[in-house]
């Protein structure tokens, strides 16, 4: 099974957040993929990534408008995307994300 | 926490008087400043259009969620307001809001009402769970749907 990781963040960390995370998970499970996604909020960080998780990704989508922490991804298929955009376009994300269609994330 | 201690009657407005994003704005923070939860309304309606300029808060699906972290909130709370007719809220995806949800969240303090919130706004991706909202035609029938968050495990 596919698995998508991903990392939601905004810039008052309430409500988008957990919107944009919600939308890619539904999103996920609609088309058979496995998800996994940390939210970066003003709660902190939930659901926190492990390495494994990484490893294990095909595809990491992130959906933010804050900062977020990225030379962990280096080397994985990834799109930056802002995080009302993951909210409206989750399932498209997640289609080009099980295609294939993303590029490879380099930290430099 | 729960969604219910946040959403009290005195802070809900099933037919909101507004006509502008701007409007419904104040018509929703004045509830906030009337039921004592919010100490300034000139300062609070300032952080709330602070955060729309960053991006609309108007999500889409004719739900917006116009929400400001402030110490001119004194207590956690959750205002809920209706248009029959729609406002133009700026919406993601060009479409009237109908439904709004003001969070106020003091500045410091405990994080409980936080994670009610993180709650609330995944369940807005809910198809079904919206549809209720938009039908609900009284603050019982609302607070009965919201109720449903708190009981549910995530």
């Amino acid at each position: 099974m596919a698995k998508i990781i991903g990392v939601t963040s905004c810039p008052t960390g309430i409500a988008h957040t957990y919107m944009a995370a919600e939308a890619i998970e539904k999103a996920a499970k609609k088309a058979g993929a496995k998800a996994k996604v940390e939210t970066n909020g003003s709660i902190g960080v939930e659901n926190k990534l492990s390495k494994k998780d990484i490893e294990e990704a095909d595809a990491v989508i992130i959906a933010a408008d804050a900062r977020v922490e990225m030379a962990r991804f280096d080397g994985k298929p990834l799109i930056e995307v802002s995080v009302s955009h993951a909210i409206k376009h989750a399932k498209e994300l997640v289609d080009d994300a099980l295609a294939g269609k993303f590029t490879v994330y380099s930290k430099k | 926490m729960k969604i219910t201690e946040l959403m009290t009657e005195d802070i809900m407005c099933l037919d909101l008087a507004s006509n502008t994003k701007k409007e419904v704005i104040r018509e929703l923070s004045t509830l906030l400043v009337e039921a004592n939860k919010v100490s300034n309304l000139e300062k609070f309606v300032a952080e709330i259009e602070a955060r729309e300029e960053l991006s609309t808060t108007g999500v889409g699906y004719g739900v917006a969620i116009p929400h400001a972290k402030t110490k001119f909130v004194k207590t956690p709370a959750l205002a809920f307001g209706k248009s029959k007719e729609g406002i133009d809220y700026d919406s993601m995806d060009g479409e009237d809001a109908h439904i709004f949800f003001m969070i106020a969240a003091p500045a410091d303090g405990a994080n409980l009402h936080l994670q009610t919130l993180a709650k609330l706004s995944r369940k807005l991706i809910d198809e079904d769970f919206r549809n209720s909202l938009h039908e609900a035609t009284t603050k019982e029938e609302v607070l009965h749907i919201l109720s449903s968050i708190d009981k549910e495990e995530k």
